[in-house]
């Protein structure tokens, strides 16, 4: 059963996606120009996958809690505000393609070239909403489509229309033409951690149209970095590849979030591999604190040009997610508990976050650097996370009878849902609700799959009705109540 | 964007071939070169034996070998090559630019990379992907290297039928 942190987390997840167009209230980090990884593309993309783990494994027959706010993350995550960034990263990127300014251009598509940074989060959350909703809708035409015009400046309106299949290709293909190497983040710059979410949208893809892309995908992958390595010197993952010269930039400086972000997610395909190395891994990284609580030691920010980096590393976030994926419980509690006591947890419209906070440590030392990603997504990802969690979302995967079970279809937004599962030997629809009165909503939950027939366990002052050839739930504040329907 | 489409090469007769060429019947394309010595003779191997199973039907295709080396596959080189050990490939050769474009069309990887063990000092590591086009030269499907042989006689004879 949830708890109410992990409910939370949830109704954050929902709060932040129901901001207006271009309301990225309490997203924005350090950053500028949505240039690094505390990007608004991460955040949502991290909520996305966060409530994907959460359904599979806490609400498996709640698909109502999560729809809506799955398809407003992917709306968010196609605002060109989110994606503009590429205009100008496109045109060479990083420090280290200076030698390529003058082959490159500027590019307006954000998924035609390089940018996996980008395009495998669209990818893999269109792909993942496919298969969690059973819902082909961003398979039709134009789906996924990239726009952008100014009535001040930029002429034409840029439009690029995609699909979760051409988009899927499209990707496919370019990993392809890199020799299954992987492809670009910023030109010429390939991160083992960033081609990880195109597995993942490869496997969905596989998983809703019976492809085998993504075995081929990884068995091509493994290859390609044999001659690299897949770790470096000193153990730790391998950050990045020029493409151009094949020249490998290791995690040197034992950078938290190199191995975490890659371990986190690698593991969904290389399990043995992950798990072999975290032990050592991940205690060159952390901190004990008193009374079990951890944290994470921080590399110092790089100075490059004369330049201070400003960037979002989240490497506490991703440390706990990667702990919450290998079932790690003291380390994740540890840190979850640091978290608690020092990143100011704060509750608002029932959403459970901590905020932004720049400070590295307080007087007392404790770390207290909070960014946007680590604050909205990460520690929620990590707290909703089970054991293996994304390695069970992606090889042990729903079969079709799954979608004929009775479950909750919508959910109104006043109602949190604990626990929401289909028990096929017993042949029972239960779960446990309630209704909030600190937030609006109709209170009524839609059921799909079973009707008036069923053995209802109703608590008092529930009502099933029946609404359109919809049965309904209307649901009364209070406190948590089981429902259990058992089929006939 | 789909593999394939528009190239202009030189067949191992030496004759110039466009991909209007093969136009009429499908085509079974796949790019290696001649000193390649794992990956081009287990993938031609397999799709000589996956032609011969499909019997009268393999009239309908027309299996074409793209070199990624033209440096050093000739057409007199393609032709023996072939000729010796896979008579019913029609090698294609061509410039360097003519190579690249069409390994561009076809999205295919292949990198020139130093080999000790290779007389000239080098190999050229590529793709292993089978593409399958449509009469009109239009891709319809491929299949990579781990597709096996029955998969792939039965997923072809579904096509031309």
């Amino acid at each position: 059963m949830l708890t109410a942190e992990q409910l939370g987390h949830l109704r954050h997840f929902d709060n932040l996606s129901r901001q207006l167009p271009n309301d990225w209230s309490s997203m924005q980090g350090k950053g500028v120009g949505q240039d690094d990884f505390g990007g608004y593309r991460f955040q949502l993309a991290y909520m996305a996958y966060a409530l994907a783990l959460a359904h599979v494994h806490w609400l498996p027959a709640a698909p109502g809690v999560f729809k809506g706010t799955f398809e407003r993350l992917i709306e968010k995550i196609l605002l060109p505000e989110v994606w503009m960034y590429w205009r100008d990263t496109s045109r060479g990127g990083a420090i280290f393609n200076q030698h390529l300014g003058d082959r490159l251009h500027e590019e307006w598509n954000p998924v035609v070239r390089d940018n996996i940074m980008y395009s495998a989060y669209v990818q893999s959350m269109a792909l993942l909403y496919h298969y969690l909703f059973d819902d082909d809708r961003y398979a039709k035409p134009s789906a996924l489509s990239f726009r952008h015009w100014s009535f001040f400046w930029g002429g034409e309106e840029k439009h690029f229309d995609y699909d979760e299949n051409s988009l899927n290709d499209h990707i496919y293909w370019q990993m392809v033409e890199n020799g299954h190497l992987g492809i670009a983040c910023e030109p010429n710059c390939i991160f083992q951690i960033c081609n990880q979410p195109a597995i993942l949208g490869f496997r969905m893809h596989d998983l809703v149209t019976g492809g085998s892309t993504a075995e081929e995908v990884t068995r091509g992958y493994e290859q390609a970095w044999l001659q690299f390595g897949r770790l470096d010197a000193g153990g730790h993952y391998n950050m990045m590849l020029l493409a151009d010269t094949k020249t490998v930039l290791p995690n040197e400086g034992k950078t938290p979030w190199v191995d975490a972000w890659c371990g986190t997610l690698m593991n969904m395909w290389n399990r043995e591999f992950v798990r072999a190395n975290y032990p050592r891994q991940v205690r060159e990284l952390l901190d004990r604190g008193r009374d079990g609580t951890m944290s994470v030691r921080s590399t110092s920010p790089r100075e490059v040009m004369g330049q201070r980096v400003v960037a979002d590393s989240c490497d506490f976030g991703w440390v706990a997610t990667w702990a919450s994926e290998m079932g790690d419980s003291e380390t994740l509690d540890g840190l979850l508990a640091h978290a608690d006591r020092h990143m100011a947890p704060t509750w608002g419209d029932g959403g459970l976050y901590y905020p932004r906070n720049d400070a590295e440590t307080d007087a007392q030392g404790n770390r207290t650097l909070v960014e946007p990603l680590t604050g909205n997504a990460l520690l929620g990802y990590a707290r909703l996370n089970v054991p293996d969690g994304l390695w069970r979302l992606y090889n042990e995967p729903w079969d079709r009878s799954h979608f004929t079970e009775p479950a909750l279809a919508a959910v109104a937004r006043d109602i949190d849902v604990s626990e929401a599962f289909f028990d096929r030997a017993k042949r029972t629809l239960t779960f446990t609700i309630r209704r909030r009165e600190d937030v609006a909503g109709s209170g009524i939950i839609s059921l799909r799959n079973v009707d008036e027939s069923a053995s209802w366990k109703l608590a008092p002052g529930f009502v099933l009705s029946r609404d359109g050839g919809v049965l309904s739930l209307r649901c009364p504040p209070g406190g948590f109540q089981t429902i259990v329907a058992t089929l006939r | 964007m789909k593999p394939g489409g528009e190239f202009h090469l030189i067949d191992h007769h030496g004759v110039e071939v466009s991909d209007a060429t093969y136009h009429g019947r499908h085509a079974l394309v796949f790019f290696g070169f001649t000193h390649c010595k794992v990956v081009c003779p287990r993938a031609l191997g397999r799709l000589t034996r996956v032609l011969d199973a499909l019997g009268p039907l393999a009239e309908q295709i027309r299996p074409l070998y793209v070199t990624v080396d033209p440096e050093r596959d000739s057409p007199e080189v393609m032709r023996a090559f072939l000729e010796r050990s896979y008579p019913r490939f029609t090698g294609l050769t061509g410039s360097r630019p003519q190579i690249d474009a069409a390994k561009r069309a076809f999205r295919v990887f292949a990198r020139r990379t130093a080999d000790p063990d290779d007389p000239d000092g080098y190999a050229v590591p590529h793709s292993a992907i089978t593409y399958v086009l449509d009469p009109d030269g239009r891709y319809t499907t491929h299949f990579t290297d781990a597709v096996d042989e029955r998969e792939m006689t039965e997923r072809l004879r579904e096509i031309l039928s």
